[in-house]
């Protein structure tokens, strides 16, 4: 099988996954709860009662009052061109706040994750290399801790100790309310000062699963005959770790950090609303709060059409770089 | 007849005996059980061990916030009900959430395990294609949106966490059919006519058990973070108390800004304790049981 048939079938599934996402996203909020109308249309109940005309004027402006399969059809429509409807709690529309929201997430999970995916290779290796030994045993037991501590609680503790306690770093936002930058360089290093305790509780909340995926995959690398022959005929260490084995380590590095990417984006809807970063997290925490659903909807159909795409982008990285996956039947085992 | 039974016992019984065996060996298991039975013990035991009543409403006004003392050897909340009290009382529900969810997810996860693994073909293109859209679904968002419509229970959280969970095991239980349906014993019984159904129920669940309950395991501790991780979001049973529900509180009085310490650590100490025991115990259950982990 070539390189083309195998892009194509993994471009039919991702096709097919976004296909069924956005299906259960339609259904999820017009026909599982009992009326789709409170959910839509009045979900400010006790707050705000809307007066029956404007409650039949919205139904009418929603589509709500046409056949299932209409309000479906016009769905895939909506979402397809990029319309996701206006927020139930500020006069705009979705996709702006979406778009206005994204580039503080990207910054976040960008840097945290690049921390921890460098302290996982470095440490993976050391402890798959010596495995079994002091370091190996101790970093196991850390990375198994830091997967079962509650993310947010880290990020409280961080904070507590950080912000509270110590006052080095700001409590909350991505830069100081009331702040007047002279140029751009000193709103970036505001941005940044802002920036690093929730950078590091990104990076602590992913090296642990980061990690013991690392290690488990370099002693199935460390265990084959060429590196073993390497090191009986006297090759230094340094040598076998960097030239051969990390490459060929490097490789799963791609798939898993693709298939990690959904626990990222958990990761930072937590650590957004402990440290008030104002990202998509923040604004999926905030929708709840205020039974914003479109902006809810919303975000979630973008999060996971940007997962499965980078899913599919690392399926074809992985295809160009590793010949054997395009022979295979099924990838995903 | 009453010989056959005899020898199946003895059979059993060694092979209990060597599993036991080998899960003392493993000390990271027996670390994990001892937690475990400490916190289900002060969690089945919170009538007994503490002198202060459980109440979701009232506390006692005079004595709001205060740090860990005599009185209150963890200190109190916002309304001035002894945190130590809380927390044992909060162990049931917490852990009632990750037994209840694991088994539930458990049982989906067998089922659509055996059927992909055992039918092939379509049944298990369709199982396997549903499979891996939850997988690559961001897990967190998918049960905020699904608790944010069904409404905050306690059966509603469950059943959010269960729905999501089942993913893994199924892989792991089709990939174990797949390799013992070539096995001589499946094909003998087939050659003598068993039908799909028995085949499926007394040959190979049996067989594959073993690692569903290790996958079980593993999914407790699993379940307890995401209800933490939900009740935090604000999207637990506010109602009732759980772990994550007493750091939803502590969180949403401001007990960050207001340094109240002890109402953000000790919950969490425990999520982590508990979450930790389960990886422990479900990851010696996993060398034992599982083949593909045996060599490590």
């Amino acid at each position: 099988m070539g390189m083309r048939d195998y892009i194509l079938r993994r471009a039919f599934s991702c096709v097919i996954t976004i296909f069924a996402v956005i299906t259960i996203n339609f259904f999820l909020f017009r026909v599982m709860p009992a009326n789709p109308v409170d959910i839509l249309v009045s979900p400010l109940q006790g707050m705000e009662r809307l007066s029956q005309s404007v409650r039949e004027q919205m139904i009418k402006d929603l589509g709500l009052d046409k056949p299932l399969w209409e309000q479906y059809i016009f769905y895939l429509k909506d979402v397809l061109t990029g319309n996701f409807g206006k927020s139930f709690i500020v006069p705009r529309n979705v996709l702006d706040i979406i778009g206005e929201r994204f580039v503080n997430t990207m910054v976040l999970m960008f840097t945290g994750n690049v921390v921890s995916i460098f302290l996982a290779i470095v440490l993976g290796v050391i402890a798959a290399w010596k495995r079994g030994g002091k370091f190996d045993i101790s970093s196991l037991i850390s990375a198994l801790t830091l997967s079962s501590m509650p993310m947010f609680w880290v990020g409280g503790i961080i904070l507590l100790i950080f912000s509270v306690r110590l006052d080095w770093f700001p409590l909350y936002g991505t830069v100081s309310i009331g702040a007047r930058h002279a140029n751009f360089f000193e709103y970036i290093a505001d941005y940044g000062h802002h920036l690093i305790l929730p950078a590091i509780t990104t990076a602590l909340v992913n090296f642990g699963g980061l990690f013991l995926i690392m290690r488990s995959s370099l002693l199935d690398v460390f265990t084959e005959d060429y590196i073993q022959t390497s090191r009986a005929i006297g090759i230094q260490n340094r040598t076998i770790i960097f030239k051969n084995a990390l490459r060929n380590a490097m490789l799963p590095l791609i798939t898993i950090v693709a298939i990690r990417l959904g626990f990222m984006v958990s990761g930072a809807v937590l650590t957004e609303t402990v440290f008030s970063w104002p990202g998509l997290g923040l604004t999926i925490y905030n929708s709840v709060n205020t039974r914003d659903y479109p902006v809810l909807q919303g975000i979630f159909l973008i999060i996971t059409i940007i997962v499965v795409l980078t899913n599919f982008i690392a399926d074809v990285i992985y295809g160009y770089a590793d010949p054997r996956i395009r022979v295979g039947t099924n990838s995903r085992g | 007849m009453i010989k056959i039974t005899e020898t199946k016992l003895s059979f059993y019984k060694k092979r209990i005996k060597s599993f036991v065996g080998r899960f003392l060996e493993s000390r990271l298991g027996l670390i994990g059980v001892f937690i475990l039975v400490f916190f289900i013990f002060i969690s089945v035991f919170a009538n007994y061990l503490s002198s202060y009543p459980i109440s979701a409403t009232k506390g006692n006004p005079r004595d709001r916030l205060l740090p860990p003392n005599r009185k209150y050897l963890l200190g109190t909340d916002e309304m001035g009900r002894d945190l130590a009290t809380q927390i044992m009382y909060g162990g049931r529900i917490s852990l009632a959430v990750g037994f209840l969810a694991a088994i539930i997810s458990g049982v989906i996860g067998t089922a659509v395990g055996l059927a992909a693994g055992y039918f092939r073909g379509r049944v298990e293109d369709l199982f396997m294609r549903i499979t891996d859209i939850i997988l690559v679904i961001p897990g967190l968002p998918l049960m905020i949106v699904l608790a944010a419509i069904l409404g905050t229970s306690f059966w509603n959280i469950i059943l959010v966490i269960s729905v999501i969970g089942w993913t893994g095991t199924a892989r792991v239980v089709r990939a174990q059919v797949l390799s013992l349906k070539e096995r001589p014993f499946i094909e003998s019984v087939k050659a003598i006519g068993a039908s799909d159904f028995r085949i499926l129920l007394y040959h190979l669940l049996p067989n594959v058990f073993p690692l569903i309950v290790a996958q079980m395991v593993l999914r407790i501790g699993n379940a307890i973070l995401t209800e933490a991780s939900l009740s935090f979001l604000g999207l637990g049973d506010p109602t009732i108390i759980s772990w994550g529900m007493i750091l939803h509180w502590a969180f949403s009085v401001g007990a960050l800004s207001a340094n109240y310490w002890w109402y953000i650590i000790p919950p969490g100490i425990c999520i982590t304790l508990v979450a930790l025991g389960f990886t422990f115990v479900g990851y010696a259950l996993d060398q034992i049981v599982n083949p593909r982990m045996r060599m490590r």
